[in-house]
């Protein structure tokens, strides 16, 4: 009797099993049950329909979460696109930021990516070198090509070939506090003409680090941490000089380039806002310059537009990227979307990406972010962005060759994370050149090891 | 013959009627039943602890990429990259942190985990609040405490730094913990023997409550202090607990990451005075992308933790023998 018992107790967890495992294949069939109701919608309008009417053709779609309005803004995107369109349904998919590229590559190991996602600037070169990505140059006009910002063009363009668009550029330029810079009596640059050269910059931190409400003449915003913005925000200064984060005639070395002269004393002028105590390492938060007002200046981005304006209100100016060396040089670059080469359905990414990057959307967005639209027609239309508005020292950056793109090549990665490492030990007060010698070192090597990143084809 | 399905199923009912062969049946089923039985798990280690492991050395012997390229297939390059781990400075460096790390934390955790066991022992009214209090960190995630410790230890606006200049009465000024070299490995320990004291001092307290009272008695009887009572009887009845605390404590001491990465960055920040073989290992694969590298630094830190535990076993020596 035992035996039988334990028999059947051996069929009754098999079973059990079984049934546990089950579900797993069944809820495929109940989510076109919850969709059909939208399909039956059009059957009513064509009683003739032979065919039964054809499932709602399904994109996923991923996209970082980052700040509350843009979440809000392609949310309601993703909801009046699914409203507009019978036929595509967009399955959306928010990932937090900090782990973005993480999850991205996760995926592209897995071979799990959706159909269309938005990469943060250069990781895209990676993900199009190892063929992830499809061109989607067949999909935009010669004429959509030239409304959007050349930037925009030149951050997609890889190998010659188009492969993503972004809906906003990013600017980078300092923010002022009005009334602490005429208490101290600076000039206050309007347009990227008369910006100020090294000189009246160190000047003009010199006078507002002597006003009694000042602790830090200039917020850096150290506290983002050991990151994308290391790379974003201070490369532009090593750029100024002269310097560069690659040698870009063939992106095959860093070596002279990164570590030469003029990077070293790009690197040693932002060593020395620290040790000269300009600069904050280690702020309490993120308020310094628009709450606390214990900072004159911010030296940071276009995102930071909202709570600067409500907080500042008219003490809020944006000051263009000083001439620390021979040229000014800014950042550029930002979130922009690319289709995978798993996409099955090509076609229906694109319209919502060309839905996403028609003038009004852009507008859309820009007007909750504080983003540089991406086209010429939304600047146009921008109150924000067009000529004599408050934020219209960040077209003239981009459009006047201030800005400068980072370097477009699959060695990106490691190129910023090479370079962040280094900034980070710079500001604790480690020697630049030994610093910027080790990145190079690393930098090179990766190159090396992928056999110089031939280009597909 | 009522029952024809039921002898279907069990042929051996009927068949084997000897009493020698039944048992040999049986426990031939019963080994079957263990099998069985274990199936589930098997499974689930099999697929998420050996093949990863058996891949981790693979891998460590190619160049693997993050995002494999189909135009650049993945190399097998010999012994490429231990031979760079071997001039790799940041790589030594972080392991040298974790020794330092391990050697500090361990017996200053374990010790304070038998004392605070102690003290929470005692018949006293509020000896369940105080254990609960004790040991709310460790149901924190690692994550949450990070941030929280980041903020208290902040150079201008921290609590630490306010509440010393308080207690010094202004003579010790502020320290900048996270930033300075000399302090920030340090602060990084103190923070991570206050989130894991917790969990060794439970399992002290279990030690301690399986100690005979008799043998509290006796020695009472014997005239022994309160103090000779806990080194000749307490210490003695807790070897086998103290042993796999230390194993325990070592071995999660050796995987110090995530305070690290949330607080001082992908590169140990400041000057890598705090990044670790587990910090470095997910900064080159996960950051740069090199996964074959980061493998050869699992291999590697695998390698030393075995030694390391072996040693400490052999060393230490567990009774088996229960009673």
């Amino acid at each position: 009797m035992k035996r039988l018992f334990i028999v059947i107790s051996v069929f009754v967890v098999l079973g059990l099993l079984l049934a546990a495992c089950a579900p797993a294949a069944t809820p495929a069939p109940e989510q076109p049950k919850a969709e059909q109701p939208k399909a039956e919608e059009p059957k009513a309008e064509e009683p003739k329909a032979e065919e039964p009417m054809a499932e709602p053709t399904t994109v996923t779609v991923w996209f970082h979460s980052g700040k509350g309005e843009e979440r809000e803004v392609l949310d309601a995107q993703v909801e009046a696109f699914n409203a507009a369109n019978a036929d595509i349904q967009i399955d959306a998919v928010r990932l937090p930021e900090g782990s973005y590229n993480d999850q991205v590559n996760a995926a592209a190991l897995a071979g799990d990516l959706p159909c269309l996602l938005d990469f943060d600037g250069p990781f895209l070169y990676n993900y199009a070198w190892s063929g992830y990505l499809t061109p989607i140059d067949e999909y935009v006009s010669d004429d959509l090509k030239a409304d959007f910002l050349p930037s925009i063009i030149a951050q997609g363009t890889y190998g010659g070939r188009l492969y993503s668009l972004g809906t906003f550029d990013s600017g980078l330029a300092i923010w002022g506090n009005k009334a602490y810079l005429d208490k101290a009596g600076v000039r206050i640059p309007t347009s990227i003409d008369d910006a100020w050269d090294k000189e009246e910059f160190m000047d003009a931190l010199a006078k507002l680090q002597a006003l009694d409400e000042v602790e830090y003449a200039i917020d850096m915003k150290m506290n983002y941490g050991q990151g994308e913005w290391y790379t974003y925000g201070f490369a532009p200064i090593m750029q100024s000089f002269g310097g560069d984060l690659i040698d870009r005639s063939d992106y095959q070395s860093a070596d002279g380039v990164l570590n030469g002269p003029e990077a070293v004393a790009g690197m040693e002028f932002f060593q020395s806002l620290f040790e000269d105590g300009y600069a904050n390492a280690s702020p309490a938060g993120d308020d310094d310059f628009y709450i606390k007002k214990t900072s004159a200046l911010a030296w940071v981005g276009h995102w930071m537009w909202g709570p600067h304006s409500e907080n500042l209100g008219d003490d809020l100016v944006l000051i263009p990227m000083p001439k620390l060396g021979d040229k000014a040089v800014t950042g550029m670059g930002s979130w922009n979307w690319g289709l995978t080469s798993t996409c099955e359905n090509p076609d229906a990414a694109w319209a919502f990406l060309e839905y996403l990057v028609s003038p009004e959307e852009i507008l859309h967005m820009t007007n909750a972010n504080g983003a540089v639209p991406a086209r010429k027609s939304a600047i146009a239309q921008s109150d924000l962005f067009g000529e004599g508005g408050p934020l219209n020292v960040f077209v003239q950056q981009l459009e006047g060759g201030v800005a400068v793109p980072r370097p477009v090549t699959p060695a990106y990665p490691v190129i910023t994370a090479s370079y962040a490492a280094a900034v980070q030990n710079i500001v604790t007060g480690a020697d630049v050149q030994s610093e910027l010698d080790k990145a190079v070192e690393e930098i090179d090597l990766d190159i090396e090891d992928n056999q110089g990143y031939p280009l597909p084809e | 013959m009522a029952f024809p399905s039921v002898s279907f199923l069990v042929p051996t009912m009927t068949t084997v009627t000897s009493a020698a062969g039944g048992r040999n049946a049986q426990r031939r089923s019963e080994v079957l039943m263990a099998w069985l039985f274990s199936v589930p798990a098997l499974l689930l280690l099999f697929i998420f602890l050996i093949t990863p492991f058996v891949m981790a050395i693979v891998l460590a012997f190619t160049d693997q990429r993050l995002v494999p390229n189909p135009n650049l297939p993945t190399r097998f390059v010999g012994l490429r990259n231990f031979v760079r781990l071997a001039g790799d400075e940041t790589f030594h460096r972080s392991v040298l942190n974790n020794f330092y790390f391990v050697l500090v934390v361990v017996p200053i955790q374990t010790s304070f985990a038998l004392f605070l066991a102690v003290l929470v022992n005692q018949k006293i009214r509020a000896a369940n609040f105080f254990r609960t209090i004790y040991f709310s960190p460790v149901v924190i995630t690692m994550v949450v405490v990070s941030v929280i410790w980041f903020f208290l230890y902040n150079p201008g606006e921290g609590l630490i730094n306010k509440f010393i200049e308080a207690a010094s009465f202004g003579l010790i000024g502020p320290q900048n913990w996270l930033n300075d070299p000399k302090l920030a490995f340090p602060a990084i320990m103190f923070l991570s023997i206050w989130q894991g004291v917790g969990f060794q001092m439970v399992i002290y307290l279990a030690g301690l409550q399986e100690i005979p009272s008799s043998l509290y008695e006796a020695a009472e009887m014997d005239g022994a202090t309160r103090l000779q009572q806990f080194w000749y009887v307490t210490l003695p009845q807790l070897r086998n607990t103290t042993i796999f605390v230390v194993l325990a404590t070592t071995i999660l001491a050796f995987k110090l990451f995530t305070q690290v990465w949330v607080m001082q960055g992908p590169s140990g920040h400041p000057l890598g005075t705090t990044s670790t073989t587990m910090v470095y290992a997910v900064n080159r694969g996960f950051k740069m992308g090199k996964v074959g590298y980061a493998s050869a630094i699992a291999v590697i830190f695998f390698v030393i933790v075995l030694i390391v535990s072996l040693g400490q076993r052999i060393f230490l020596k567990e009774e088996r023998a229960v009673d």
